[in-house]
C-alpha cells in the first residue's frame, strides 16, 4: 500500500511562488466544483471590501467634515432621513445577502447536498472513513463492491481516488468529534461518534493534496494529517486490485477491531 | 459587606481587568507558538521546566482553551455587565439601586468562586481544561480528558453562568420597575437599551448553557451518557450533537450579549460627542430589539458542517443573513448621527468610533460565514477566529474602554489623562486590525484554528511570515495596554479631580448625582422631563446659553410644570 504510485506528484504546497499575494489567496483548487465556490467567495469578498470601504470612508468624511463644527443639527432625524436609512439598509441587504443566498442555494442544490449525483453515476467511488485520535482510517469495498468483507482495502492517512470521477465519502468517528476537510477541494464535514455523515467531491486532475482535521480533537490534533492522491483511472484500478489481493492474504477473521465497516447507506 | 451596586461594580472591574490580563497573556502565548513553533518562550522556564519554557502540545491545548474561557466568561462579560452595567444602569434610569441588591452581591461572589476555580485549575495535576472553550463532548468527558482541571473549569463556567443569570434578571427587573418618574421607555439612554436587551438574552439563554454544563458534569462525574455515543471507551447511547445544539443555542446569543451593551454605548456616545440627538433613536432601539429576538434563531450556522439536515441548514442560513438587516439599520443610524453634528474626538468618542470600525469589519467578514456554501471552506479556519475576535473581542473591548473612559470620573471622581487615553484607544484599535486582519488573511489561505504547529501541513508552510507579522502586532497590542495601566495608576494616585459634568451631557448620572455618587445615588429622585440626547436644541441654546440640558432639568419656560422639590408620591398620583 505504501509503494509510491507512478505519476504521483509531491504534495502541493503553494510555497513555490514566494510572492506575498500568495498568502492572501485561497488554497489552490483541485476539485471540479471548486471554481464555482471560489467565484462565490470571491464575489462575497469583493462586496465585503466595497462595503467596508464605503462605511469607513463615510465615517472618516463625517468626522473630518463636521469635527468641531459651529452648529449641529437639532433633530434626531427627519422622516426623509429615516426613510433614507431604511431604504439604504434594505437595498444593501437585498443586494449583498441576496447574492450570497442565491449563490449558496444554487451550489447546495447542485453539489453539496445533492447526493443523487454520485448515487446515479456508475463510476462513483465509495469510501468509508473512520476518524481516530489521530488518524484517518479509510475503507474501500474491494472487487466485490461490498463493505466489511475480506477483500476490503484499508488505508491509514492515505486516501486514493481516481481523478474526474465522483467520490462519495461516508464517515464516522470512533472516539471524539473530528472534522474531515479537504482544503483544496472545499470539502468539510464532521466525523461524529454514533452517526454516519456523508459528502462527495470530484478531483479535477491528478496530484497529491492534504487531508486536514479542523475540529479540536485532543493533544495531537495538529498531527492528524492525511494525504489524498488523485490518480488516473488505470492507476487507481491497478492499485485497488493489488491492494485488495494483499488484503485477502492478510485477512484475519479474529481481528474484530478491523471489522468496523458498515453497509453502504443510500440517501 | 456592601450591597451597593457601585461597590459591586468596582469589584467586577478589578477582577475583570485581572482576568483580561490573564487572557491576554495566554493569547500572546498562542501567538508566540504560531510565530516560533516549539521555541522556548522567554521567561516561561519557571512554569514549564521540562521543556525549558517551550509550549508542548498539551500545554498549548490548555492555553487556547483557557484563553477563550477566561476572556468570554471572566473578562469581557463581567466588565461589560458586572462593572459598567452594575455601575451605570441604576444611575442612568434614576434608581436608588438595583431591584435586588443582595442578589447582585451574591452574583459577584459566585463569579469570584468561579474565577478562583479557574485559577486553581492551573495548579492541578494534568493541568487545566484542554477540550477547547466549547468543550465538545466526547472530548470533554473523562474518557478523553480525565484531569481534574476540566471538571473545575466546567464548574467555573457554571458559576459564571449563574452570576450572569442573576445580574441579567436583576437588570431586567430594575429597568422594568425602578425607573424614575418620567423615565419612559422612550427616554432611556441607548446604553440602557443595550444592557436591557442583553440582560433579557442572559435570562433566556444562560440557563441553556447551564443545562449543557450540568449534563456534561453529570457525564464527567456520575457516569451518565447524555453526550457519549459509540465512544470506544464507554459505548453509551447519548448524542454528542445534542451538546453542540445546546451549547450554540447559548453560544450565539452570547455574541450579542457581549456586543449589545457596546452598541448601546456607541449609540449614546456618538450622539453626545456629535452634540446632536441620536439619529433614529427609536429605530436604533428597535433594531437592537430585533437583533435580540433573532439572536436565538441563528445559532445553528455553527453546525453547518455537522451533517445537519439540509432543510435546517437552509433555514438557519436565511435567518442568519436576516440578522444583518437590523444591524445595518443601527450602523447607518450611527453614521447619520455623525453627519451634520459637531464632532468632538474625546477619548470615549475615539473608543466608540473604533468600536464602530472594528465591529463593522467584524460584521462584514461574517457575511461569508452565514451562507452555507461560503461557510464550508472557511469553517474552522482563522477566518472565523478573525471575524469573531473583531466583533466580540475587539469591539467589546473597545466598548468597555469607551464606557470606562466615559464613566471613570463618575466612578472615582477623578479624570483620566485624555492624551494617554486617546493614545491607548487609537493604538489598540489599529493593532487590533493588524492582529485580526492577519488572522482573516491566514484563515482565507486555509490556516485551521487550534493547531499547535500549523506548518505540519505543507499547504500552510508559506503562512509563517504572515503569522510572525501578526504576532508582532499582538505583542505591540499587549504593550499598548501599558498606556492604560499607567493612566489608571497615575490617576487613582494623583489624578485631577473631575468636573461635575466633564462631557457636558444631560443624562441623570451626570446631572443629578455627585461624583462619585452617594450610597443613595441621588439626593432626591429626579423627575425626568426629556430623552437622553437633548443636545443643540435651539430653545436650550437661547435660554441656557449651552448646547445641552439635563434629562431632569427644567427649562425656564417649563418651570411651572415642576415647582420645587415636591414629594414624589404626590406628584405621580
Amino acid at each position: 500500500m505504501s509503494t509510491p504510485v507512478e505519476g504521483s506528484t509531491p504534495v502541493s504546497t503553494g510555497a513555490q511562488t514566494p510572492s506575498g499575494l500568495k498568502t492572501l489567496a485561497l488554497p489552490e483548487n483541485a476539485s471540479t466544483h471548486g471554481p464555482r465556490i471560489d467565484a462565490l467567495l470571491g464575489w462575497s469578498h469583493r462586496i465585503e471590501a466595497g462595503l467596508a470601504a464605503i462605511a469607513l470612508g463615510w465615517m472618516l468624511i463625517a468626522v473630518w467634515r463636521f469635527r468641531g463644527a459651529k452648529r449641529a443639527a437639532s433633530d434626531g432625524g427627519t422622516k426623509r432621513s429615516i426613510a433614507f436609512v431604511l431604504g439604504l439598509a434594505l437595498s444593501t441587504f437585498l443586494i449583498v445577502d441576496g447574492t450570497l443566498l442565491v449563490g449558496s442555494e444554487g451550489y447546495l442544490r447542485d453539489v453539496l447536498w445533492n447526493l443523487q449525483v454520485p448515487a446515479e453515476d456508475p463510476r462513483t467511488v465509495r469510501i468509508e472513513i473512520n476518524a481516530h485520535q489521530w488518524s484517518w482510517e479509510a475503507r474501500y469495498a474491494g472487487e466485490d463492491g461490498r463493505f466489511n468483507t475480506p477483500d476490503d482495502v484499508v488505508t491509514w492517512n492515505d486516501l486514493r481516488v481516481p481523478a474526474g470521477v465522483p467520490v462519495w465519502v461516508q464517515l464516522v468517528s470512533t472516539d471524539v468529534v473530528h472534522g474531515f476537510s479537504l482544503p483544496h477541494f472545499r470539502v468539510k464535514v464532521d466525523a461524529i461518534p454514533g452517526r454516519v455523515n456523508q459528502t462527495w467531491f470530484q478531483a479535477a486532475r491528478e496530484g497529491t493534496w492534504e487531508v486536514a482535521c479542523y475540529q479540536h480533537c485532543g493533544t495531537s490534533h495538529y498531527r492528524m494529517r492525511g494525504e489524498l492522491r488523485a490518480l488516473s483511472s488505470e492507476a487507481y484500478a491497478a492499485w485497488l486490485r493489488e491492494a485488495g489481493r494483499q488484503a485477502l492474504q492478510a485477512y484475519d477473521a479474529d481481528d474484530v477491531a478491523a471489522h468496523w465497516g458498515w453497509d453502504w447507506r443510500t440517501p | 459587606m456592601s450591597v451597593d451596586h457601585k461597590q459591586v461594580a468596582r469589584r467586577y472591574l478589578w477582577s475583570g481587568l485581572g482576568f483580561l490580563l490573564l487572557g491576554g497573556l495566554l493569547a500572546l502565548l498562542i501567538r508566540w507558538q504560531w510565530a516560533w513553533p516549539g521555541q522556548p518562550v522567554p521567561g516561561l522556564a519557571w512554569a514549564l521546566p521540562e521543556s525549558r519554557g517551550a509550549l508542548t502540545p498539551p500545554t498549548y491545548t490548555s492555553v487556547f482553551t483557557m484563553h477563550g474561557l477566561v476572556m468570554i466568561f471572566f473578562a469581557v462579560t463581567p466588565l461589560l455587565f458586572g462593572a459598567l452595567g452594575h455601575f451605570v444602569l441604576p444611575l442612568a434610569i434614576g434608581a436608588r439601586g438595583l431591584a435586588f441588591p443582595r442578589l447582585s452581591t451574591l452574583g459577584f461572589w459566585v463569579y469570584a468562586l468561579g474565577g478562583a476555580l479557574v485559577l486553581v485549575s492551573f495548579g492541578v495535576r494534568l493541568g487545566p481544561a484542554n477540550a477547547g472553550w466549547t468543550a465538545y463532548p466526547p472530548l470533554s468527558t473523562t474518557a478523553f480528558t480525565p484531569g481534574l482541571g476540566q471538571t473545575l473549569v466546567t464548574v467555573a463556567v457554571l458559576c459564571a453562568g449563574v452570576s450572569a443569570f442573576t445580574y441579567g434578571l436583576n437588570f431586567v427587573v430594575t429597568v422594568a420597575r425602578c425607573r424614575a418618574p418620567g423615565m419612559t421607555w422612550g427616554r432611556l439612554p441607548l446604553t440602557v437599551w443595550g444592557l436591557f436587551f442583553a440582560s433579557v438574552l442572559n435570562v433566556l439563554f444562560v440557563p441553556v448553557l447551564a443545562a449543557a454544563t450540568v449534563l456534561l458534569l453529570m457525564d464527567r462525574l456520575l457516569g451518565t451518557q447524555f453526550f457519549i455515543a459509540g465512544a470506544a471507551a464507554v459505548g453509551g447511547g447519548g448524542d454528542p450533537v445534542v451538546y453542540q445544539h445546546l451549547f450554540w443555542l447559548f453560544g450565539h446569543p452570547e455574541v450579542y450579549i457581549l456586543i449589545l451593551p457596546a452598541w448601546g454605548m456607541v449609540g449614546d456616545m456618538v450622539s453626545f460627542f456629535s452634540r446632536k440627538p441620536a439619529h433614529g433613536y427609536r429605530l436604533t432601539a428597535g433594531a437592537m430589539g430585533v437583533v435580540s429576538a433573532l439572536s436565538g434563531l441563528v445559532y445553528a450556522h455553527h453546525l453547518f458542517t455537522s451533517g445537519m439536515s439540509p432543510m435546517l441548514g437552509r433555514t438557519f442560513m436565511v435567518l442568519t443573513l436576516l440578522i444583518s438587516l437590523p444591524a445595518e439599520v443601527m450602523f447607518l443610524n450611527w453614521l447619520m448621527t455623525l453627519w451634520r453634528g459637531s464632532v468632538r474626538l474625546t477619548s470615549p468618542m475615539l473608543a466608540a468610533l473604533s468600536t464602530v470600525v472594528v465591529f463593522g469589519l467584524g460584521g462584514i467578514t461574517g457575511l461569508a460565514l452565514g451562507a452555507v456554501a461560503t461557510d464550508v471552506p472557511l469553517h474552522g479556519t482563522l477566518w472565523v477566529v478573525g471575524h469573531f475576535h473583531l466583533t466580540m473581542g475587539a469591539a467589546s473591548f473597545l466598548g468597555v474602554f469607551a464606557g470606562l473612559y466615559f464613566w471613570f470620573p463618575k466612578m472615582f471622581g477623578r479624570q483620566l489623562h485624555e492624551g494617554l487615553a486617546k493614545a491607548h484607544v487609537v493604538s489598540s484599535a489599529v493593532l487590533f486590525l493588524g492582529v485580526f486582519g492577519g488572522q482573516l488573511a491566514a484563515g482565507y489561505a486555509g490556516q485551521l484554528r487550534r493547531l499547535y504547529d500549523p506548518y505540519q501541513y505543507t499547504y500552510l508552510k508559506h503562512l509563517l511570515p504572515l503569522n510572525q507579522w501578526t504576532t508582532a502586532c499582538a505583542f505591540l497590542l499587549g504593550a499598548a495596554q501599558g498606556l492604560f495601566v499607567v493612566n489608571l495608576v497615575w490617576t487613582l494616585w494623583r489624578g485631577r479631580v473631575a468636573d461635575a459634568n466633564p462631557w457636558q451631557v444631560g443624562t441623570l448620572e451626570w446631572t443629578c448625582a455627585a461624583s462619585p455618587p452617594s450610597d443613595e445615588n441621588f439626593e432626591r429622585i429626579p423627575v425626568v422631563l426629556r430623552g437622553p440626547h437633548a443636545l443643540s436644541q435651539p430653545e436650550v441654546l437661547e435660554q441656557l446659553g449651552r448646547d445641552w440640558v439635563g434629562q431632569a432639568e427644567a427649562l425656564p419656560a417649563e418651570a411651572p410644570a415642576i415647582s420645587g422639590p415636591q414629594p414624589l408620591l404626590e406628584r405621580t398620583s
